[in-house]
């Protein structure tokens, strides 16, 4: 079956029925994936933004075979996720992050060696394929030592592993570099960045921007179950390029009245605040000649504030404006 | 490589890296204080119960018990075959293999197979020599087909308890309750002309109470092919939970994807 699409999804949609209580049981229908559809090329490094909850994981694993879409459709390579689930698990990989989701008794050699098993593996290469992995992800040496005494960063290259294991054309990473030290995070992003080059396709989720943005292609920004923009990560940086960010050090805790404030301020589409370390950073996204630095530091009243710096909008930038406009059509609706 | 091999490697090789993986007594000490010494005193419990109240004699509850004590390395281990995996967060990833459903949890179940053969053996050796009760020459090799067969039966039965846990969550306090019908429904420690007609009938739908007649003819003076006929029993009721475990496995499964009943991952 040939296809120029790799992953294809159309008006995907997943709810959930849940149940509380015995005597007189509470019925709710929640809907986790409302309607997203996606067209991701061969070789592609797509992204999947979205705060939690909005619906990635659910997505992915109606991608991956798992759940069961309860409206619309998806192919993998060509193959339909509900009825060739089986042609579609011999082409793909998922890996997931946390500290879950390996046998903690075995070794990482005996978890490759069972997973390899079951993704089907030939025997004879099963060993040296096993060994390439631990090398690549940097546990060579460790790899006969049980997976209870792992670090979570460890049990994450672990899982990076199982899930090349079978050399798969589409692999799905749903948060793969939580957790993970930043100089294994860089080296995660390397070992994506390689498998793509050498014409993997990649649907990935994160929460870490910079990552998605040095990484993707293309990416999609999800909240509550829809696909609220698409595009390169240049393109989604578009949409807030004609606003001036302005981030302005606080040494006293902001509140919500001077969010408030900030954003009546004449000029001000958004304002939000981050903390680090002993200070707040507030960034505020403002119209181009509208929102002098003067206003901006007026509405901060008596706060004493630092450094004041205007940048370039970044794709975080643009998520969260994406995000925040999701959300106020969601309240309004 | 044929497919063949490929089968026997995921069935074999899989089915011992699964038992490491997801048994939980596979430690020295839990595995003698668990599925050796506790049965062996269960046996001198029911001895002495017996010598006491003048119900049987010695020979009866060494030979049920024996038996019975298979249920505790395949009730508990087949239901940990299945149930550990929820726990270790690894059902998802097992679920997303393409292989065989029959090889892949068919040959978690050998390991169990194996494992209560050998506390079988533990428990006739070391039960006789306790009790000084002979164990002739003769019996063996129809004692080793009564293990082999009452194994394979009682492992599936786990397993088919097991599959239930793809869809609870507390699963463990059915295997409790699974391990006490065994020791009253089995005839282990009940002479089965003392039980009531509906207790020896839901007996022989259940694992072990085929095996524990074949091994007591073997011991009444019965010859090998004497006792096949309950060994056949027993091998039936092994298959009708083969039937059961694979049949659950498969139907959870597709539930689970159906109504994500089930927290894969």
């Amino acid at each position: 079956m040939t296809t120029d699409l790799a992953i294809e999804a159309v008006d995907l949609a997943r709810s959930y029925r849940t149940r509380t209580g015995w005597l007189k049981p509470q019925r709710k229908t929640i809907d986790a994936v409302r309607g997203v559809s996606l067209a991701v090329g061969r070789g592609e490094l797509f992204g999947l933004l979205g705060p939690n909850g909005a619906g990635k994981t659910t997505t992915i694993k109606m991608l991956n075979t798992l759940l069961l879409p309860t409206a619309g459709s998806a192919r993998i390579l060509g193959y339909d996720v509900a009825r060739q689930p089986l042609e579609v698990r011999r082409r793909i990989g998922y890996v997931f992050g946390g500290d879950r989701g390996l046998y903690e008794r075995l070794s990482a050699l005996d978890n490759l060696r069972y997973f390899a098993e079951l993704y089907g593996v030939e025997p004879r290469e099963q060993l040296p394929r096993i060994h390439q992995l631990l090398e690549q992800v940097g546990l060579t040496g460790r790899e006969k030592e049980r997976v209870e005494g792992y670090s979570r960063g460890m049990r994450q290259k672990l899982h990076i592993a199982r899930g090349l294991l079978h050399r798969p054309d589409v692999l799905f990473l749903d948060e793969p570099s939580i957790g993970v030290d930043p100089a294994a995070a860089r080296e995660l992003r390397r070992m994506v960045a390689d498998l793509v080059e050498g014409g993997t396709t990649v649907l990935l989720t994160t929460h870490y921007m910079a990552e998605a943005d040095e990484l993707c292609d293309r990416i999609a920004v999800i909240a509550s179950g829809t696909v609220r923009a698409e595009g390169t990560p240049d393109e989604l940086k578009d949409r807030v390029r004609k606003l001036d960010v302005l981030e302005i050090e606080v040494h006293d805790a902001i509140g919500e009245e001077h969010l408030r404030l900030l954003r009546e301020t004449g000029g001000i589409e958004r304002a939000t605040v981050e903390t680090k370390g002993t200070i707040d950073v507030v960034t505020v996204h403002a119209r181009p000649s509208h929102a002098s630095h003067a206003s901006v530091l007026a509405a901060l009243g008596d706060l004493r504030t630092g450094k004041v710096t205007t940048r370039e909008p970044t794709l975080e930038d643009a998520y969260l404006s994406i995000v925040s406009d999701a959300a106020t059509a969601g309240s309004e609706g | 490589m044929t497919a063949l091999t490929r089968a026997l490697r995921l069935t074999f090789h899989g089915g011992g890296l699964s038992y490491r993986a997801l048994f939980n007594w596979t430690t020295p000490p839990m595995f003698i204080g668990t599925l050796l010494v506790s049965p062996l005193f269960q046996i001198f419990f029911f001895v002495h119960v017996g010598r006491t109240l003048g119900v049987a004699d010695d020979r009866f509850y060494l030979l049920g018990n024996a038996v019975l004590a298979t249920s505790v390395p395949c009730v508990y281990g087949g239901i940990m075959a299945v149930a550990n995996e929820r726990r270790y967060g690894t059902l998802g990833a097992v679920l997303l293999s393409p292989r065989s459903r029959g090889l892949i949890w068919g040959g978690r179940v050998l390991p169990y197979i194996l494992n209560g053969f050998v506390v079988m053996v533990f428990m006739m050796g070391a039960g006789s020599l306790a009790l000084g009760l002979p164990l002739p020459a003769s019996a063996l090799l129809g004692l080793a087909q009564v293990f082999v067969v009452a194994a394979a039966s009682c492992a599936l039965f786990g397993l088919a308890l097991g599959a239930l846990a793809v869809r609870i969550r507390d699963v463990f306090v059915i295997s409790n309750a699974a391990f006490t019908l065994l020791i009253l429904f089995s005839g282990a420690n009940l002479p089965p002309a003392a039980m009531p007609h509906w207790m020896s009938a839901i007996g022989s739908f259940l694992p072990l109470s085929h095996a524990i007649t074949a091994l007591r003819a073997l011991f009444d003076g019965g010859s090998t092919a004497g006792i096949w006929p309950s060994l056949g029993g027993e091998a039936a009721v092994a298959l009708g939970w083969a039937a059961v475990a694979y049949g659950l496995l498969r139907f959870f499964e597709w539930r689970s994807r159906a109504n994500a009943a089930l927290d894969v991952m």
